[in-house]
């Protein structure tokens, strides 16, 4: 099933962009641009979720949310650049789910969202992904292929939740650590291509060989 | 009051005194005193006017000095009208109202000037509210197209956010009120998202950073000690000359978690070392990189002086060593238990 998200926000090119990003994320989106029937709207499209900014034309965004919890308790997530202990306040005490203040990181932004969105409808996060008959086992640290197992490293598996993730896509090594950082695993140019070197070995000590192309001046393919 | 003065203004007094004197005893001779009579008269006027000059002169003093002392008690000297008691002369009278009126032109001017920067406050907080929107777009723009072009932007982009901050702090930091609230944060948590702010520019530095901080809690004001942090890497970069690195780490020392940042850098000279929080200072680092401020570390020691945040700074030519000292509270901790 796809999360549907209201985009309550009135900066075009934020709107534009916060969807384009989301829609990537694999989320059914919409967004307002008529602030009159606002409530009507989030009526109509009924959201799993909102992301909702303060400061908006014709209302703000504080009394939207007690609007919408008159007859909704969708996870309604303030996204705002005012970040005064006071709008904070206000934004939980009126039920609020989260506070986010702009600019904000997509990846916090996403991580945020995903996460809210399991906490409040109870789906099972991914546990297993598979290409091309290799299986990842997110939560056990494992490498499958047919009937052997591999353990392997905290920063291997990030590596590889990323190039599983992007499946029969090129990755580029700067996206590549760029996903790390967002992760907290700060590598460096090196420290990635020995990390996918020792990847490669264990693959192929299970093998699996040229699992993991290199895409000259790319970067890196399963 | 100069005694020697107040002698002086008695002049005309004595003089017209002397005057009286001189008809008396003119006047007392021609109906036939002898002239002894007329000398004690004489004698017996002058004492008991130089009595009177120094009664007077004593009383003045007292009442002149307890004003003083009461003006010198009072934090707004300026409001001395208000307290003091209203003089009965004539002359004096005159004066307090000249006083009084003086206060009102100078309340009326504070005032003026409170509002005003209490409205300069309230727009650099709007401004920088607004000009976040733009950052955000621009952030977002670049962030869903990745190219080496729109890393290089958010690289500057991280650094416009950063000044961005810094003016709505400083704009803060002026003002008494508090702007912060004190919670339990996870120290680890702060100092991950303080990196993520200049991800972009460490990453274009080829940045080496460790994070050696295990969850810890202290009580603090999160954003806050996000800023000084990112003030702290701000300058762990620019003040470098090779490739930078970072190290963050935690160690207790009594009743004090030490939160410290080291780097690679130039260092600090010695010298410069005691003024790096004054306001302006740049020192010798400041000849050599011509953009220094001498604002982020006299904002970093404000903002950690509010919320009782001990700022310590270590520094050779190999590097800086940054270190903030948080105080655990053993009060606070037993309630928790």
């Amino acid at each position: 099933m796809q999360y549907k998200i209201l985009i309550i926000e009135d900066d075009s090119t934020i709107q534009k962009q916060l969807k384009t990003l989301l829609v990537g994320s694999g989320y059914l989106v919409s967004t307002i641009t008529d602030f009159q029937n606002t409530i009507k709207t989030v009526q109509e499209f009924s959201p799993h979720l909102i992301l909702l900014d303060i400061k908006l034309p014709n209302c703000n965004g504080f009394e939207l949310c007690s609007q919408i919890r008159a007859f909704s308790d969708v996870p309604i997530v303030f996204v705002t650049s005012s970040n005064t202990q006071l709008d904070e306040l206000n934004s939980i005490m009126l039920g609020g789910d989260a506070f986010i203040t702009k600019p904000y990181h997509t990846a916090i932004l996403l991580a945020k969202i995903a996460s809210l969105l399991n906490r409040v409808y109870g789906r099972e996060p991914l546990e297993r992904l598979e290409w091309k008959g290799v299986a990842l086992h997110l939560e056990k640290g494992i490498l499958e292929y047919g009937t052997q197992k591999m353990e392997i490293t905290k920063n291997e598996m990030k590596i590889l939740y990323y190039l599983f993730k992007n499946a029969g896509k090129i990755c580029s090594r700067s996206d590549i650590i760029d996903f790390l950082w967002d992760y907290q695993v700060y590598v460096d140019d090196n420290t990635l291509s020995v990390n996918i070197t020792r990847i490669r070995d264990k693959l192929s000590s299970m093998g699996i060989t040229d699992f993991i192309k290199t895409k000259h001046r790319q970067g890196y393919m399963i | 009051m100069n005694g020697k003065k107040y002698l002086e203004n008695q002049i005309p007094v004595f003089c017209i005194h002397l005057l009286g004197m001189c008809l008396l005893s003119l006047f007392l001779l021609a109906v036939g005193n002898t002239i002894h009579s007329v000398l004690f008269i004489f004698f017996l006027w002058i004492l008991l006017f130089g009595c009177s000059v120094f009664y007077f002169y004593r009383k003045r003093k007292k009442e002149l000095n307890s004003l003083i002392e009461l003006a010198e008690q009072l934090e707004e000297c300026y409001l001395l009208p208000e307290i003091m008691k209203v003089p009965s002369r004539a002359e004096e009278e005159v004066f307090y109202q000249l006083m009084k009126k003086c206060e009102r032109s100078m309340l009326e001017k504070i005032g003026n000037i409170q509002r005003e920067r209490k409205e300069y406050k309230e727009y650099i907080e709007q401004w920088v509210h607004e000009v976040k929107t733009p950052i955000t777009a621009i952030k977002l723009l670049c962030e869903n197209q990745k190219n080496s072009f729109s890393r290089e932007l958010l690289t500057e982009l991280e650094q416009i956010n950063h000044f961005t901050e810094q003016a709505l702090y400083y704009a803060r930091s002026e003002q008494v009120e508090k702007d912060y609230r004190i919670c339990e944060v996870d120290l680890e948590e702060i100092v991950h998202a303080a990196i993520s702010d200049y991800k972009y520019l460490l990453r274009q530095k080829h940045a080496e950073i460790t994070v050696d901080v295990m969850k810890i809690h202290v009580y603090t004001d999160e954003k806050w000690v996000r800023f000084i942090l990112n003030q702290i890497i701000g300058n762990a970069v620019k003040y470098c000359i090779e490739e930078p690195k970072l190290q963050f780490f935690i160690s207790k020392r009594d009743n004090l978690v030490i939160l410290s940042v080291q780097d690679n850098g130039i260092g600090i000279a010695k010298g410069d070392l005691p003024r790096i929080f004054d306001k302006g200072f740049t020192g010798e680092n400041g000849r050599i990189m011509h953009s220094s401020t001498g604002i982020g570390l006299y904002l970093c020691k404000r903002l950690c002086d509010k919320i009782g945040i001990g700022l310590q700074v270590n520094s050779t030519e190999k590097g800086t060593t940054i270190m903030l000292c948080f105080s655990v509270n053993d009060y606070i901790k037993e309630i928790q238990i």
